[in-house]
């Protein structure tokens, strides 16, 4: 799967560059894994999920989703997912994962609310 | 009535999927519903093909045609197990994060993208039905 990872300041960006169904849900766990383990750890406690390159996205995405929230529940870390597509907003909306998880319209304003530090950080270099 | 019958395995759901978008497209249904019946080919097929065919390899086919110039009309049949996916659970979508279970999302979301659902079992298959208006 493609995707990208940077920090930023005190936050963890993800950005996942393809479709997320039965294929490549494990893809996208694998991805997630390094920085959930963060959390467990305690040394990471804001995640974002840029999710802008994401067309479509089954029930194996949102179960992956959903894991990963209650993981950063359990270790008092905050995830939250930017950039929803259409496809992918209508699927969040009919399953109500803006109770799971932190939804917001831009990956600037996920990091604004998270870590207003690192809004600045991302702004000189985007 | 078209149809197109495989091997029940995950390599083949790509295959099922381009037939029947495809159909869709030539048939003027509009990005966003050509959007959900993929997503609902999708999570219907999945079901089947990890749990229709416990002890053996089988079939899936999926019979497909347009009525009324406004509808696309699906049936999904498998000769699995005896087993009617609409008696699942709906998932409970009110609880908060700690009460929520992982799974159960796969059937909501073919509930939610259709117009119409149904299953019926007629000798030896299961026959999920699933409808999309333009």
């Amino acid at each position: 799967m493609e995707f990208a990872s940077q920090k930023i300041l005190d936050v963890t960006l993800v950005k996942i560059q393809e479709r997320v169904d039965h294929s490549t849900a494990k893809d996208f766990q694998n991805a997630l894994k390094p920085h959930l383990d963060q959390c467990i750890r305690g040394e990471q406690k804001k995640i974002i999920i840029d999710l802008g390159g994401v067309d479509l996205m089954t029930s194996a995405g949102l179960r992956v989703l959903m894991i990963a929230a209650k993981t950063c529940d359990k270790h008092k870390a905050e995830i939250a997912v930017a950039a929803l597509q259409p496809g992918v907003q209508e699927i969040f909306k009919i399953s109500r994962f803006d109770l799971i998880l932190k939804v917001f319209p831009t990956v600037s304003s996920a990091i604004e609310k998270l870590s207003p530090e690192a809004i600045e950080e991302y702004k000189t270099h985007h | 009535m078209t149809r197109i019958r495989l091997a029940a395995k995950l390599e083949n759901l790509e295959k099922f999927i381009n037939v029947i978008s495809i159909f869709s497209d030539q048939n003027d249904f509009s990005p966003d519903v050509v959007r959900r019946i993929k997503l609902s080919i999708e999570e219907a097929l999945v079901n089947i093909i990890n749990y229709a065919y416990p002890e053996c390899d089988g079939e899936v086919e999926i019979c497909y045609r347009k009525e009324n110039d406004s509808k696309l009309i699906l049936e999904i049949l498998d000769y699995g197990i005896p087993f009617d996916p609409l008696s699942l659970p709906k998932p409970d979508l009110s609880g908060k994060l700690l009460e929520r279970k992982v799974g159960g999302l796969g059937m909501h979301f073919i509930r939610k993208m259709t117009e119409e659902v149904h299953y019926r079992r007629e000798g030896d298959a299961n026959i999920l039905t699933l409808i999309f208006s333009k």
